[in-house]
């Protein structure tokens, strides 16, 4: 399990010599000595474009390695974590929602989730179709992915991302094609999700914020 | 369902066209190199067959005689001396060295044909045991309490007596079973003692050119019958890491050795024989060797193609361990199959010269040790692809 993820003067490399501009100069996260993310808090993190926010998810997820600092997991500097690790935590402990939802346009709704279930075994189907239907997708289920719309593609991929148990909850623009109607409903779902394992939301926005009831702002 | 699921997503971009091709080329070239192998191994048992004591991996050495060795006496100048026997036994093709050991002692052979006998002043020499495959039936000896002396006759001289010496005189002709019935009476003799002891033939060899008795006979009786320390031996019996080595006979050339009897063509036979497998082999594993860099390239095209899909399932937590294996599998199947079609055509192709082999009344060798060495190469390709694979695929992590 882990606690807390603590970012120490973290920094993404293609902003190197670019230290006492705007973004970095602004920045509540950047260069910072210290920043905390603990279990059981929300954090939402508002960006404008292009100032590295979906960069900061990658970093902490471990797909990308291309910055300065020091990223730390309970006090461990995840540059050290083998690939056995990280497979570990994205099975337990770390969920994630890129920005871009990453399904496999040529499997159905009900494959891409149940292609992450099999991994962790967490849900059952009848779950899976709940979630789906309380996100409004369930009649969905047997479509390929690719024939979805944006917000329903959106929607499919927050429901794959519940599909493990998680301390952290890593979401990328989750309602950035979603209406206020459906921002409340993953907003709900999702809330409910992270109180009940006791989890951390780290919620990226340019704008259309996801409506959790209560979060720290940071902004990028 | 959600494994089909994986593997629906991981087989995309599989070319069957391009894994056809590779199990075609490595089919011809495996088996190509185990065709060769059986073969090789099925032929070679001639030559193991034609003498079953003596095997061709001997070789049976004396110094040349001169002019003036001869006058002299069997002098030193055709006897081995302990540094030139030392010599020989730090040859790289020597494997082992042995002694003729001579008698010391005078033989006088009788043989008793129904009260008629006849009689022949004889030599004897020994070479140590272990210089033979299989001894034959009644070889061992033990002196005061064995019944008869094994005697090994070289088949020479039994030639020599039946188309010599019986055709022209008249006399039966015998064969070697019957020469095995006939009761021996040896005299020995020196050292102011005289005993008779009964012998008997036991076999003929067709590559000992000599009258051979058991060492421990010889041993007791040139201990008894002479009180001269032993001679160097004149003769040498050596065994050859390698039939018809180059090497050897250019040593023997140098230092004006000879070799008894046809061996040095047959081995010489032998070694073009090995050559040209060799070169057979070379060519097979050749083929085998850019089958498995074809697949190698395929695979990495395929890995290459699919690398997002790849990358993705890591992604959501898959280890590539568990990406690699939809694709271990593949090979693993195809590699298998490989294997087993062209264990077929060996074992056919060997079956075809079978007849042959039997009409010169040799046994085929058997075939596991072909097909342990063709699980063998295929083993290897097999892990060389499958590290190729993993390592790919964690590179995509």
């Amino acid at each position: 399990m882990t606690e807390t993820i603590s970012l120490r003067r973290l920094l993404p490399r293609v902003f190197r010599g670019s230290e006492h501009e705007a973004p970095v100069k602004d920045s509540q996260l950047w260069l910072h000595e210290g920043v905390d993310f603990r279990r059981g808090e929300y954090y939402v993190i508002e960006a404008e474009s292009g100032t590295g926010k979906s960069s900061l998810c990658a970093f902490i997820y471990g797909s990308r390695h291309d910055y300065d600092g020091e990223i730390l997991f309970d006090g461990v500097d995840s540059r050290g974590f083998g690939i056995d690790r990280w497979c570990e935590l994205r099975r337990r402990s770390l969920a994630y929602l890129p920005q871009e939802m990453r399904l496999f346009p040529e499997l159905t709704v009900m494959e891409n989730i149940t292609i992450k279930n099999r991994l962790t075994g967490f849900r059952s189907e009848a779950d899976i179709r709940s979630m789906l239907s309380r996100l409004e997708v369930d009649n969905k289920a047997d479509t390929p992915a690719g024939l979805l719309s944006v917000g329903q593609q959106q929607r499919v991929a927050i429901v794959r991302a519940l599909c493990q148990p998680f301390d952290f909850l890593l979401i990328d623009e989750p309602v950035s094609h979603l209406d206020a109607r459906n921002n409340l409903a993953v907003a709900t779902l999702i809330d409910e999700e992270a109180s009940r394992l006791g989890a951390a939301i780290i919620a990226t926005s340019v704008g259309n914020k996801i409506s959790l009831p209560k979060f720290n702002l940071l902004t990028l | 369902m959600a494994k089909n699921t994986v593997w629906r997503l991981l087989r995309r971009n599989i070319s069957a066209g391009q894994i056809a091709g590779y199990a075609l080329a490595n089919l011809v070239g495996l088996a190509i190199v185990l065709t060769a192998v059986q073969f090789y191994r099925d032929v070679t048992s001639v030559w193991d067959d034609e003498d079953s004591f003596i095997s061709k991996d001997y070789m049976i050495l004396s110094k040349r005689v001169s002019g003036i060795g001869s006058f002299m006496g069997a002098g030193d100048a055709t006897r081995f001396s302990s540094d030139e026997i030392a010599d020989i036994s730090s040859q790289p093709w020597a494997r082992k060295v042995g002694s003729f050991s001579s008698a010391a002692f005078n033989v006088y052979a009788k043989v008793d044909f129904g009260g008629a006998s006849m009689g022949t002043a004889l030599f004897l020499e020994s070479i140590p045991d272990d210089f033979f495959d299989v001894s034959p039936e009644g070889w061992d000896y033990e002196p005061g309490r064995s019944d008869y002396v094994p005697v090994i006759l070289s088949k020479d001289y039994l030639s020599l007596y039946n188309f010599g010496f019986a055709t022209s005189r008249g006399m039966p002709q015998v064969s070697e079973e019957v020469i095995g019935m006939v009761p021996l009476q040896f005299s020995l003799s020196g050292n102011g003692r005289q005993e008779w002891i009964n012998a008997r033939i036991v076999g003929f060899s067709s590559r000992l050119n000599t009258i051979a008795v058991p060492e421990e006979f010889m041993q007791w009786a040139n201990h008894t019958f002479s009180d001269t320390p032993a001679e160097n031996p004149s003769r040498l019996i050596v065994m050859l890491d390698r039939p018809g080595d180059p090497q050897a006979e250019s040593y023997l050339e140098e230092h004006g050795y000879e070799t008894a009897g046809d061996r040095a063509d047959n081995g010489k036979a032998a070694y073009f024989l090995s050559l040209v497998t060799s070169i057979v082999i070379a060519v097979g594993l050749i083929i085998s060797l850019l089958a498995f860099f074809i697949l190698l390239l395929s695979l990495y095209l395929l890995l290459q193609k699919n690398r997002e899909k790849i990358h993705q399932l890591m992604q959501l937590g898959y280890s590539p361990s568990q990406v690699a294996r939809y694709y271990h599998y593949i090979v693993l199947s195809v590699n298998g199959l490989v294997l087993v079609v062209a264990l077929a055509v060996m074992l056919i192709a060997s079956h075809s010269w079978q007849s042959s082999l039997e009409a010169l009344g040799v046994e085929a060798s058997p075939a596991w040790p072909t097909i342990l060495i063709g699980v063998a190469i295929m083993s290897l390709i097999s892990i060389g692809n499958l590290v190729a694979i993993t390592r790919t695929v964690r590179k995509d992590f």
